[in-house]
């Protein structure tokens, strides 16, 4: 029985019980709503647009003869693959990093945790600009993004095109996920890491004791349970990458923030645009998180049965 | 050995036992940290070395007037230290606004009234999907306009809001952490709810939300750097102004991430030592 069940009963009917506080909060909320519909209309004279706004995301191309998506459409595209992209690259970093954490060798486990704690200790903005100032100084001629799609054939371009969006962005993109992933692969690192030591020490015992080498030992009895446990955080994990993913809106990577400033800087419909950004948000987070949330809960059902 | 890593954080060990001689039946660790901190050693000169190559000057003494300098004989504060002021400040003021915000949700999720439950979910639903660089931004240039309030508190208010989600969640689990049986003896002997709360609930719950609490703490520190975008002096504004005026940029970022990483761990590892006070009290 839980605190709710206790000290929330409901009542046998099924009728609505009216507290006291449910007109303490819905006056508050009342007269909150009215000073802001006040503020806006007669104290700042805001003039309401919302017809600027579907230009951004559908567009007439008379060129062309058809709809396309403007700015917002395709900055919402591009955040999605920078977060599966990022999260990708960042599941990779967080199982090694969290065999790392989990190794009897204490140099590894001292890296592993090294990792964790720098990334986790460290404001993601700060982070983000000094990586970035690696990656566009250091790493980026180093793998040679540029040069890669300025000599690429139309092939490859679609390729690159379709898997990374506009492939002129692709250099840019490209260091969005590095510094995203690294990011990311902390928290990764310490979901795995929390996964493998939920499972109980007589499973390692056994394993030990039944001759498997530790490689054999993790793949056949540790790694199977602990997936089950890994996977319900990592998809929270990427609900929060997508998140995290409008911080690289600051090092010029276009994604859906990015295209937001440039949208209310142009038309100056500030109110309008960032409310859009905010609903977009919210809707793609929420949405998942309803999505996910059935997902583990028919997967637990399969596993009772 | 094949357990999972991990050791007995009671055993009370000399410090040279514990990382030159090794612990009994355990080899000496003095090799991998060696080996660490080698690595790390080699990581920050192939940086410094990469960067010079590219063509980049260090100029590392041009850093520290930034700190503080000394004007006709007299002490100046440079703007790190300002930065860092500002920073505090802001947490501060944050982690109390979010700390009342978190306990207000939290009662109101757990209460009786409908009404009450539907406002903090919809807030904590509204700040849990949508990133925190689009709330300031929103608030910046939505909110802050209509009741208009100044650029320092839209960004403490915006960051405050961000982490009473955390806070409500900390708090609620607190409370609900307090067994059963304490509500239900607290109730048989008569007790108001009031009473429950004041002198059963609460010194319970409380050892055990401060820790957490502190950790908010540490989240508002790290998570403040971001209010830079709407030009508040806090220490990363005042390090990219820095960097705009001398082009120091690695000198610059490394120090500020120094500071940030200080501020954080020295408050993370007081977080680790209540939360292994609480664990030794109550075994």
């Amino acid at each position: 029985m839980s605190y709710a069940e206790i000290f929330q009963p409901q009542r046998q009917d099924g009728k609505m019980q009216v507290h006291w506080l449910d007109f303490v909060v819905i006056g508050a909320v009342a007269a909150g709503v009215w000073y802001f519909y006040n503020q806006v209309n007669t104290v700042l004279h805001y003039n309401w647009d919302w017809n600027t706004i579907p230009i951004y995301i559908f567009r007439w191309d008379a060129d062309e003869g058809q709809w396309v998506s403007n700015l917002i459409v395709q900055g919402f595209f591009i955040t999605i693959r920078l977060a599966i992209w990022s999260i990708l690259c960042a599941s990779v970093l967080g199982v090694t990093f969290g065999l790392f954490r989990v190794s009897p060798s204490l140099f590894l486990r001292l890296l592993g945790r090294a990792y964790v704690e720098f990334v986790r200790n460290m404001p993601p903005l700060v982070f983000i600009f000094i990586f970035y100032f690696f990656l566009s100084d250091q790493i980026m001629p180093l793998i040679g993004a540029e040069d890669f799609v300025h000599h690429a054939g139309p092939t490859s371009i679609w390729i690159v095109e379709r898997l990374f969006g506009p492939a002129n962005l692709f250099a840019n993109f490209l260091s969005g996920v590095m510094v995203l992933a690294l990011f990311e692969g902390a928290y990764v690192t310490e979901i795995v890491r929390a996964g493998i030591q939920s499972v109980g020490r007589g499973q390692w015992e056994a394993g030990s004791s039944l001759g498997l080498s530790r490689f054999k030992l993790l793949r056949y009895i540790i790694i199977p349970q602990a997936i089950q446990k890994i996977v319900p955080p990592l998809c929270n994990q990427f609900i929060q990458t997508i998140k995290d993913s409008s911080i690289v809106s600051l090092i010029s990577i276009q994604e859906l923030t990015f295209l937001s400033v440039e949208v209310a800087v142009s038309t100056t419909r500030v109110f309008e645009v960032w409310i859009t950004a905010a609903v977009i948000y919210f809707f793609i987070c929420w949405g998942l998180a309803r999505v996910f949330s059935r997902l583990e809960s028919k997967m637990a059902e399969s596993r009772g049965r | 050995m094949v357990a999972p890593a991990g050791v007995n954080p009671h055993s009370e060990i000399s410090v040279f036992r514990k990382f030159v001689l090794g612990r009994k039946g355990q080899k000496s660790p003095l090799l991998d940290i060696m080996m660490v901190v080698v690595l790390g050693g080699a990581m920050l000169w192939a940086t410094l070395r990469g960067a010079a190559s590219m063509g980049y000057n260090w100029q590392w003494y041009r850093v520290p007037k930034y700190f503080w300098r000394y004007v006709d004989g007299e002490l100046v504060w440079g703007e790190f230290v300002h930065g860092v002021l500002v920073t505090l400040e802001i947490a501060a003021w944050a982690v109390l606004i979010s700390v009342a915000v978190g306990l207000l949700t939290a009662l109101f999720k757990m209460s009786n009234s409908m009404a009450g439950r539907v406002l903090a979910m919809v807030y904590l639903e509204g700040i849990r999907n949508t990133p925190l660089l689009v709330q300031i931004y929103l608030m910046y240039f939505v909110i802050s306009p209509i009741i208009g309030i100044d650029r320092l508190w839209t960004g403490i208010i915006a960051l405050a809001l961000y982490e009473g989600s955390f806070a409500a969640e900390i708090i609620r689990s607190g409370i609900e952490s307090v067994e059963r049986g304490q509500w239900e003896a607290a109730a048989s002997i008569g007790l108001t709810q009031r009473d429950t709360y004041r002198y059963v609930v609460l010194p319970q719950a409380i050892p055990i939300m401060l820790p957490p609490l502190t950790g908010l703490f540490v989240n508002l520190i790290k998570h403040s750097s971001i209010v830079s975008v709407i030009a508040i002096f806090d220490l990363t504004t005042e390090g990219r102004n820095i960097i705009a005026d001398t082009f120091l940029s690695f000198e610059i970022w490394f120090t500020i991430a120094a500071i940030y990483l200080s501020m954080t761990i020295t408050l993370s590892s007081v977080v680790n030592y209540m939360e292994y006070r609480l664990r030794k009290r109550s075994w």
